[in-house]
C-alpha cells in the first residue's frame, strides 16, 4: 500500500521485470508530454512521492484528472540497492475531495515488510476541509485501503492521515500524522505504525518567475518489525512546471536513523500530467 | 483468527477516526467564523482546450501577464493598508510591467503572487478564477479550427453558470455600482495602477471582435499585431483620461451583441476587479476583517448569479443600456 513516506518504498526488493515495466511506463509518460506541450496541473500542489514525502491539505480542482509516476532509486546500509516505480492515478470526483488508485513495484518484492509490498494496489481518498484564512490552517483527511495484491501480501491495510497546511508569507508550511493498521500482520511485522512528516515548501522565482517550487521535509515513522527504531530522515525536492499540464519533480534524501537496512541515500524523478 | 484481526483492525480505524475529527472540530471551532470551503473546479474539458497557448502564443503571453496584475496590486494594497502610494504607483505597477516584460509562456500561480489576499477573499478569488477560466475558454475557441464555434461558446456559458460562484449574466448597472461610498478611491489615489488595470481590460475584450473577424489562423494573428501595439502603449503610458473601465459592448460589438450574456459576466468581472480595488484602497474600512466582509458583502449580494432575484443593481431589459464615457480604440 503506497503510503506518504518514502521509506515504505526503501524497505522493499526486486528483479528485471518491475524495472522493464517502469522503463516502458516512463517512456508512455515521455509521449504524453510530447502530446500536450500545451497544458493544469499545479507545482504547487504536493502530493505524497512526488517527489517527497508529504501531503498537503488541497485537492485537485472537481474533475481533474491526473496521472503521476515516478521512478525511484535506494541506497540501503545493509542489503542491495533498489529500483522502483510508483504508478497514481488522481481524479478530483467530488467538491473538495479526490480519489486516488495507486501502487507500486519494486525490485526484490519477496523480502518486503510491512504494508507496502510490491504491487499492493491502494485505493484513496483525500478530503479538504476548508481553504485557509487569515486565522485557521488548512485541514484534511486522507483514508487510504491497501489490498493484498503484491508479492507476498496478505490481508487488507487501513491508513488514516491528517493533514494541515499553513502559510507564512509565501512559505507553505505542511504536517501529516497518520496511522497505518496492518490487515494481517506477518512474523515480526507491528500490527499497526505511526508516521509523522513535516515539510516546507517555497515557491521559487518571484516575482519573475512562477513555474518551480521547493520543498524540504523531515519525517519518522514505527519500523515495520517489532524491536527497531523508528526510521527518521529529512529529504529535499523540486517541482517543476513543464508546461500547463506537466510538471516535473525530482528529490533526493537520507534516513540518518533506523533499522541496519534504512536508506542512507534516495532519490526520485516523476512527471505528473493533469488533463 | 484472520476475521478476527480484520475485525480488531477495523475497530482500531472507527475509534482512530472518531479522535481524529474530535481533535480536528476542536481545532477549528475557534475559527468558524473563517471556516471557509476551497470548491475549486476544473475548467470545461475540450479538444479546444489551450488552442490560445499554441496557436496565437503572442497574445496567451500576454494574458499570462495579466494575471499577474490584479493579484499582485491586491496583495500590495492589503499589506501597505493602501496607504502608501510609491508603493503602488511605483513599486508594485513597475514590478507588474517587469513581469509582463518576461513574456511568461506560463499564467502564473496566483496565491504564490497573493498568499495574503488569497487568505482574507478566497471566496472572491475563486470567483474571479472560473470567470478568468471562461475568459481563456473563449479566447481557446476563437483560436481554434473548431467549425461551431457558436455550440462550443454556448456549452462553456452553461458549464460556467452551473458553479455556485458564477458571476450574473444580467446587466448591472455599473454607474451604480460605482457610487458605493468607497467607489473610485483606487483610481484617485492610484491613478498609473488604475489605468494600467483598465488597459488589462481593454486587451481582454477587445480582441473577440478582431480574432471573430479573421478567417484563418495568419489573419488572426495578424489582426492582433495592432491591437498588442495599442496595449503596450497603454503600459507605457497608462490611458489616465480615461473616465471609466472599458466595456465589451464598446470595444468588440457583434461579440456583445452575439452572446450579450458572456459579455455582461466580463464587464462584471471587472466592474468586481474595481469595486474590490476600491475596498482595499479605501480608509473607511480600515481593518481587514471590515474589508474582508464588504468583499464577501458585495460578491454575494451584487456580483454573483444566485443574487439575482434579489440584486438592486440588475438592470432590465437593453434599453437600460448607456455607453460610458470611454475612448475606444
Amino acid at each position: 500500500m503506497a503510503t506518504t513516506i518514502v521509506s515504505h518504498i526503501n524497505t522493499q526488493r526486486s528483479e528485471d521485470t518491475p524495472v522493464k515495466v517502469s522503463v516502458f511506463m516512463l517512456a508512455v509518460l515521455c509521449l504524453l508530454v510530447e502530446a500536450n506541450n500545451a497544458g493544469a496541473l499545479d507545482h504547487d500542489n504536493l502530493d505524497p512521492n512526488r517527489p517527497i514525502a508529504i501531503e498537503d491539505a488541497y485537492v485537485i480542482p472537481k474533475g481533474e484528472i491526473g496521472v503521476e509516476g515516478g521512478l525511484t532509486f535506494n541506497d540501503r546500509k545493509e542489503g542491495k540497492s533498489r529500483f522502483g516505480f510508483q504508478p497514481q492515478i488522481i481524479y478530483g470526483a467530488f467538491d473538495n475531495t479526490q480519489i486516488e488508485i495507486m501502487s507500486g513495484l519494486v525490485t526484490e518484492p519477496s523480502t518486503v515488510d510491512g504494508d507496502d509490498k510490491s504491487g499492493d494496489l491502494s485505493v484513496a481518498a483525500l478530503y479538504n476541509f476548508n481553504t485557509e484564512t487569515v486565522r485557521v490552517p488548512a485541514f484534511a483527511a486522507r483514508v487510504e485501503v491497501g489490498f493484498p495484491t503484491g508479492v507476498g501480501s496478505k490481508g487488507i491495510d487501513t491508513e488514516l492521515t491528517g493533514v494541515m497546511t499553513r502559510s507564512f508569507g509565501r512559505w507553505r508550511t505542511h504536517l501529516n500524522a497518520g496511522y497505518t493498521f496492518l490487515g494481517s500482520p506477518q512474523q515480526n511485522e507491528r500490527s499497526g505504525t505511526y508516521r509523522m512528516v513535516a515539510a516546507v515548501s517555497y515557491p521559487l522565482g518571484y516575482p519573475m518567475s512562477f513555474t518551480d517550487t521547493i520543498i524540504v521535509n523531515a519525517f519518522t515513522r514505527q519500523s515495520d518489525l517489532k524491536g527497531q527504531t523508528n526510521p527518521t530522515g529529512v529529504g529535499v525536492g523540486l517541482r517543476h512546471q513543464v508546461s500547463s499540464r506537466v510538471v516535473f519533480d525530482a528529490g533526493v534524501g537520507t534516513e540518518f536513523l533506523g533499522p541496519p537496512d534504512r536508506s542512507i541515500f534516495f532519490s526520485t524523478i516523476g512527471l505528473s500530467l493533469g488533463f | 483468527m484472520e476475521k478476527r484481526m480484520t475485525s480488531v483492525t477495523l475497530k482500531h480505524s472507527i475509534r482512530t477516526s472518531a479522535i481524529l475529527a474530535i481533535a480536528l472540530v476542536a481545532l477549528t471551532s475557534f475559527g468558524c467564523a473563517q471556516f471557509e470551503q476551497r470548491d475549486k473546479r476544473f475548467y470545461y474539458r475540450a479538444l479546444w482546450n489551450f488552442a490560445l497557448r499554441e496557436n496565437l502564443k503572442e497574445l496567451d503571453i500576454e494574458f499570462n501577464g495579466v494575471d499577474f496584475g490584479h493579484s499582485n496590486l491586491y496583495e500590495h494594497l492589503l499589506l501597505t493598508r493602501g496607504k502608501d502610494v510609491p508603493a503602488i504607483e511605483e513599486t508594485a505597477r513597475k514590478e507588474t510591467l517587469r513581469f509582463i516584460a518576461t513574456r511568461p509562456t506560463l499564467n502564473p500561480n496566483e496565491e504564490a503572487i497573493a498568499p495574503t489576499y488569497m487568505k482574507l477573499a478566497w471566496k472572491a478569488q475563486n470567483t474571479f478564477d472560473e470567470a478568468h477560466a471562461l475568459h481563456r475558454a473563449t479566447y481557446d475557441i476563437y483560436v481554434s479550427d473548431l467549425h461551431d464555434k457558436d455550440a462550443a461558446l454556448r456549452k462553456v456559458l452553461v458549464f460556467y453558470r452551473d458553479s455556485a460562484y458564477a458571476i450574473t449574466s444580467k446587466h448591472l448597472d455599473h454607474r451604480r455600482l460605482d457610487q458605493l461610498p468607497y467607489s473610485k478611491t483606487f483610481r484617485q489615489k492610484y491613478p498609473l495602477f488604475n489605468a494600467t488595470i483598465w488597459a488589462y481590460h481593454y486587451l481582454q475584450v477587445v480582441v473577440y471582435d478582431a480574432l471573430a473577424a479573421a478567417k484563418d489562423l495568419p489573419a488572426k494573428q495578424k489582426a492582433v499585431e495592432p491591437i498588442l501595439a495599442t496595449y503596450h502603449r497603454y503600459l507605457e503610458q497608462p490611458p489616465v483620461q480615461w473616465t471609466f473601465m472599458p466595456m465589451t459592448g464598446e470595444l468588440s460589438p457583434q461579440f456583445a451583441r452575439d452572446y450579450p450574456e458572456i459579455a455582461n459576466i466580463f464587464d462584471n468581472l471587472h466592474m468586481m476587479h474595481d469595486t474590490i480595488s476600491d475596498i482595499l484602497a479605501t480608509d473607511l474600512l480600515p481593518t481587514w476583517e471590515e474589508k474582508r466582509k464588504e468583499i464577501y458583502r458585495i460578491t454575494q449580494s451584487y456580483y454573483w448569479a444566485s443574487a439575482d432575484a434579489s440584486n438592486p443593481f440588475v438592470i432590465h431589459g437593453d434599453d437600460d443600456r448607456v455607453p460610458h464615457q470611454h475612448p475606444a480604440q
